[in-house]
């Protein structure tokens, strides 16, 4: 089992800094270090607007979501690691070849993923955190307190996910009556107690007051939700075929108005197909933004009126750009290569698949309006947040053409992303602050989004696609 | 016969190793021209170079007076491939990416001309199946009709037989044959010299990079050479060296 796992991790790291180099990819970790460590230095004066349990709120909302988008790993099973790896031969393909079971690999899979992705992310941050404690007045338990309940949020959030996606890739009514029980749940403990359920969550209930009951509570929790997800894991089984009458032809019928109509219906049916775009919809983008509908709601005093949509309508957008991610992830440039595609074609075909898939962010907002009692916003809103989406997803294309998802961990690449999009949501969100009807002035986004694009075509047309 | 294809001193460096290193040769239209080389020769790298999917580093390359750096699109266009590893897109049905090429590449009849495939390369029963879930011999049998299905001129093949059965690899070498005398040109890249000895017109020694030998099979053949023993005398010599 150990031997298994080293291996794993040892191989994680080497596609990880083989593809950036190792030192590009060792910065990564600092990176998160770094802006942890100068983010600590700001808390004195966050505190004159917004209390400390609230900015702990925000960062346990942060890890929480970033378990859940690491967790999404159970989803299809097999295929996850089909997409995640392509051709590559890796270990977690083993199970052919070692006298090992698939479900016994996919175990140390996901604790090499837990462990692996608690160090890139997790300690650099609490890290950071600690070491500034001395120069900013917090007592140094407190610093290891939040690293500790920092790392259980993100677990909850990967446990949960996994859970849930285990749930989905059994049973699709399943899933839908346990995330139904989850509701009633939480809507009646909020209505039996008159306190927002957020306040009801494990990892800040211990951060508030550690109590070795709520630590045991918090772990008991984890391992229940880890351990029947491992059990209900499915391996998809050797042999299997699915066949399908063809849907290609009319599909390519139906997007004819489209630049591309065969890549486009190729992406739809890869969506579909996979599970995906239900999966992915709940998984990575419904699921974290009901997170930090709810996280966001208990700081409503401190926004400006209005403004909690707002926040939300940018949040939504950022979220909404990864959706290019799911477009790019299941195939490699390989298949295309012998064809007459150049890597620019389909950049501009995955873009207008994610434009389509624009609708979803569209919607939720639309949802969040009307169940806000901000309709008369509703326009200025969706505007903000496509307007935002579209500028994130030109950046994401310049920077990573077909490959965030491999990309996103190059330091350089993490931190231009962070900055261009950090810009222009400041000064958006300041604007829409400032009277909610400016934020349709973020239109304008679409003159940075054009030229992104444009550049990301010519600059990936120019680079080999082999060597991700 | 007029030259298809031809590379002038082609280089390809990945930083520090020179997969292919100043090879020069020329394939004459109605060749069947076999690449050899042991794993590892530069076959894959030169298959790469010459379909523009790669950009050579040095060097020059022209496929049906296409140059490979200015237009790989337009050679893509023109020619056929098939990659050695490359798989057919997983969630697409063996029908429905034939039908995709054909839309890519603007084949007209595409129904006809795949049921014809799929029963020549006896996979009809599989025309449903998702990608993903048909055998590798099954997705080697789609990847050779896309390659082929809109009659390119020239066809660019990654180890041809890899992952067929016999009678398949026999039905495959009978239809290249077949294919070079009607005037196209196949250029192959194998490992397996019996094969190559069968069925290729001329032929290329490739070794860690650099071109050992380039002349026609007839040539050996004359001289009572058989092609795998010119092939091991050659790449062994060249190992002492």
């Amino acid at each position: 089992m150990f031997e298994l796992f080293i291996n794993m991790v040892k191989e994680e790291w080497r596609v990880h800094s083989t593809m950036f180099g190792s030192l590009s990819f060792a910065l990564f970790p600092v990176m998160i270090f770094g802006i942890a460590f100068m983010g600590s230095f700001l808390i004195p004066l966050m505190q004159t607007t917004l209390p400390a349990g609230d900015l702990t709120l925000i960062v346990h909302a942060n890890y929480l979501m970033l378990g859940i988008m690491v967790g999404g790993f159970g989803l299809l099973g097999n295929e996850v690691m089909n997409r995640r790896f392509g051709q590559a031969s890796l270990l977690a393909y083993s199970a052919r070849s070692l006298p090992l079971s698939e479900k016994f690999i996919f175990l140390n899979f996901v604790i090499k993923d837990t462990v692996y992705y608690f160090f890139l992310w997790v300690l650099p941050f609490g890290f950071g955190y600690i070491l500034a404690s001395p120069f900013t007045g917090v007592p140094l338990a407190g610093a290891l307190l939040l690293l500790l309940t920092l790392t259980l949020s993100f677990l909850f959030g990967l446990c949960g996910v996994f859970f849930l996606s285990a749930v989905y890739a059994r049973s699709r009514p399943v899933l839908w009556l346990v995330l139904l029980a989850v509701c009633g749940g939480t809507g009646g403990l909020a209505s039996m107690t008159a306190t927002n359920p957020v306040l009801f969550f494990p990892p800040l209930l211990l951060n508030n007051v550690f109590t070795w009951v709520n630590f045991l509570i918090s772990c008991t929790i984890l391992a229940l939700l880890f351990g029947i997800a491992i059990v209900m894991f499915n391996p998809e089984s050797v042999g299997s075929e699915k066949m399908y009458n063809d849907s290609f032809s009319p599909l390519m019928r139906q997007f004819s108005f489209l630049p591309n109509p065969p890549l486009a219906a190729k992406d739809t049916l890869d969506l579909y197909r996979s599970g995906s775009l239900v999966g992915q919809t709940i998984f990575s983008f419904l699921l974290p933004l009901a997170v930090i509908w709810f996280f966001l709601s208990l700081l409503g005093p401190f926004f400006p009126p209005h403004g909690l949509l707002f926040i939300l309508a940018v949040t939504t957008g950022v979220i909404a750009s990864t959706m290019y991610t799911w477009v790019t992830m299941f195939d490699t440039f390989g298949p295309y290569a012998c064809l007459p595609v150049a890597v620019s074609t389909l950049i501009a075909s995955k873009l207008t698949t994610f434009a389509v898939l624009q609708v979803i962010p569209a919607t939720f907002i639309i949802a969040v309006a009307i169940l806000s009692g901000e309709v008369a916003y509703l326009i200025p809103a969706v505007v903000l947040g496509i307007s935002v989406s579209f500028y994130a997803v030109g950046i994401m294309a310049w920077l990573c053409g077909l490959f965030p998802n491999v990309l996103v961990y190059d330091v350089k690449v993490l931190f231009v992303y962070l900055i261009l999009v950090g810009i222009v949501l400041a000064i958006f969100t300041a604007i829409a602050f400032a009277n909610p009807y400016f934020a349709l002035s973020s239109v304008i986004l679409v003159i940075p989004t054009r030229l992104l694009v444009q550049k990301a075509k010519i600059r990936w047309d120019s680079v080999d696609q082999e060597g991700f | 016969m007029p030259v298809v294809l031809e590379a002038k001193n082609l280089i390809k460096r990945y930083g520090e190793v020179t997969a292919v290193n100043n090879v020069s040769l020329a394939v004459e239209k109605g060749a069947l021209f076999g690449l050899l080389g042991p794993n590892g020769s530069g076959k894959t790298t030169m298959i790469k170079m010459l379909t523009g999917q790669t950009r050579p580093s040095g060097g020059s390359a022209t496929v049906l007076d296409i140059d490979v750096v200015q237009d790989p699109i337009g050679i893509r266009e023109r020619v056929g491939i098939i990659p050695e590893q490359e798989t057919p897109p997983s969630f697409l049905t063996a029908m429905e990416y034939l039908k995709f090429v054909a839309a890519v590449r603007k084949i007209p009849d595409i129904e006809k001309k795949a049921d014809w495939w799929f029963d020549f390369l006896d996979f009809a029963d599989k025309k449903n199946v998702l990608c993903k879930d048909l055998s590798r011999g099954t997705r080697q049998k789609l990847m050779f009709t896309q390659a082929f299905i809109h009659e390119p001129a020239l066809a660019l093949i990654d180890e041809p037989l890899i992952n067929f059965d016999p009678i398949m690899q026999d039905v495959v070498k009978d239809y290249l044959a077949g294919y070079v005398k009607k005037g196209k040109t196949i250029f192959i890249s194998t490992h397996i010299l019996e094969v190559a000895e069968e069925i290729c017109s001329g032929f290329a020694i490739l070794h860690k990079g650099t071109l050992l030998h380039t002349g026609p099979v007839a040539e050996l053949t004359a001289m009572g050479e058989h092609l795998p023993s010119f092939f091991l005398s050659l790449v062994r010599k060249d190992r002492h060296v």
